[in-house]
């Protein structure tokens, strides 16, 4: 067991070290001092879009780990659908508008883990998540980590 | 637990029994920690879900050996003239199908995601403050529930053939061949994290392959022993030596001249059917109550064997076998013994 432990621990150390996960269509080496493709759906006041101006809480925390990349927000503004095709398509790397845990779009789409909850209309509360495309893992790692680190600093 | 129905086990049997049901246990309870550990980890990946389905079948082997068990040891009464013995091969055949079913449906998943190109999506999970990626957790647990499986297998495929338990045998050998699960696993989920997307599926098909195989191995060999199949042994390779052995004991006797049994494998002992040719055509009724004592004494499986004083021995046990090593063996104390007699079989 212990040298499992150490066998893991050292494959962790590792895989942090090589840039592993990585992925399959290099989403995440693209988007570095590039371009980040995101997609937004308006949600209440998670997304709103006014005119040609994306903003809300969503979009805020996007263009956050945006600069946490070096990268560069290009909006693209369409229903869930549309933006779902376009993720499949490899045209966005990113889709958000207040998408759930419980979104029925994974076999088309990988999501993160929820990085917040909202109360829900109906009471109870929904986890959100955002989109990315189908096992582009190494760029769902720096994004996720992103969301972890914000979470812990308010 | 001593007995199989009305058979008295002998001490080592009775030791290897209690050593098998405990192991049995182990076995049970180590998976169902296997199986919550995975079911863990699990996330997207298809070399993890095939692994931990093909964890869940294994528990169905175990499962049917201590349920077979309470229900064979019922000593046979009016109703159940043969005992409860076969409850073994039902459960042998039970898991064998499981394990082909299951296993072919998983293969199919496994084809479909490569032939669709489905690239498994693994995130992060947050451990202690720190995000750490799925896939290295999924590697550590595959890694750490590896080693048991094997040793206890290795424990279990010795007692099988002291206790004669088939099911035993197949558990074992399932056990036995686990780590290669985990290792494909380990492989798929780290193929993933070098951005082969393929591997994940690739690795769940050749561990789907190795369940169809154990499924259909066990099937044919559950279906053969529920048609009263010549009786094998545990491993299912050789004609048990002991119905020879019967044979050669009975050829002892004066009075016989020639003798052939045949035996139903019930699952840990046998039932058997010995023909003898009487040397002058007459026997007594006491002399067959000997042989019958005889082949009792000779070991414990032998159960409610019954000899029977017939003219001719049925063809049928003298056909030529080119997989029977002992054919030749057994046909030449036939014609010995017809030798003596008239000079001809």
């Amino acid at each position: 067991m212990v040298l499992t432990l150490a066998v893991a621990g050292a494959l962790v150390l590792g895989g942090c070290g090589l840039g592993i996960p990585r992925d399959p269509h290099g989403t995440l080496e693209r988007v570095t001092d590039g371009v980040l493709r995101v997609g937004v759906s308006p949600n209440g006041s998670l997304v709103t879009v006014d005119g040609g101006a994306v903003g809300g809480s969503e979009p805020e925390l996007i263009e956050g780990f945006a600069d946490s990349i070096g990268a560069r927000v290009e909006w693209t503004v369409g229903s869930e659908e549309a933006l779902v095709r376009g993720l499949e398509a490899g045209r966005l790397d990113l889709v958000a508008g207040g998408i759930t845990s419980k979104t029925p779009w994974t076999t088309k789409a990988g999501k993160t883990r929820p990085y917040t909850e909202v109360p829900a209309d109906g009471g109870g509360t929904h986890r959100l998540v955002f989109l990315v495309p189908l096992g582009e893992n190494g760029f769902l790692a720096e994004l996720e980590r992103y969301l972890d680190r914000e979470a812990e600093t308010p | 637990m001593r007995h199989f129905g009305r058979t008295d086990l002998p001490d080592e049997q009775a030791r290897a029994l209690r050593k098998a049901v405990r192991l049995e246990w182990i076995s049970i309870a180590f998976l169902s920690v296997s199986i919550v550990l995975v079911a863990l980890v699990m996330g997207n990946s298809q070399v993890m879900k095939t692994a931990w389905i093909e964890d869940m079948l294994s528990l169905v082997p175990q499962i049917a050996f201590l349920v077979a068990l309470l229900v064979a040891r019922r000593p046979s009464d009016p109703k159940h003239p043969y005992g409860y013995h076969r409850s073994a091969g039902i459960g042998h055949l039970v898991a064998a199908v499981a394990l082909t079913a299951v296993g072919s449906l998983l293969a199919v998943e496994s084809s479909i995601a490569l032939v669709r190109v489905e690239h498994p999506t693994i995130g992060t999970v947050e451990l202690f403050g720190t995000t750490v990626w799925l896939g290295w957790l999924m590697v550590a647990v595959m890694l750490f529930i590896a080693t048991p499986p094997v040793i206890l297998g290795r424990m279990k495929l010795k007692l099988a053939p002291v206790l004669h338990d088939k099911v035993l045998h197949a558990d074992a050998d399932m056990n036995k061949a686990d780590w290669q699960t985990n290792a494909a696993s380990i492989i798929g989920v780290t193929g993933v994290g070098f951005g082969l997307w393929w591997m994940d599926s690739a690795m769940a098909l050749l561990v789907s392959i190795s369940i169809v195989r154990d499924g259909t191995k066990n099937l044919r060999a559950a279906v053969l022993d529920l048609m009263d199949r010549r009786a094998m042994t545990s491993d299912m390779k050789r004609p048990h030596p002991l119905v020879a052995e019967i044979d050669a004991r009975l050829a002892t006797l004066p009075w016989i001249d020639r003798a052939a049994s045949r035996a139903r494998d019930m699952g840990h002992v046998f039932h058997i059917e010995s023909f003898v040719v009487p040397r002058d055509g007459t026997v007594s009724v006491g002399q067959l109550g000997e042989a019958r004592r005889m082949c009792d004494d000779l070991d414990w499986k032998v159960r409610d064997i019954v000899v029977v004083p017939v003219d001719d021995l049925p063809r049928a046990l003298f056909e030529e076998d080119p997989d029977d090593e002992e054919w030749e063996d057994r046909r030449g104390r036939g014609r010995a013994g017809a030798r003596g007699e008239d000079g001809r079989r």
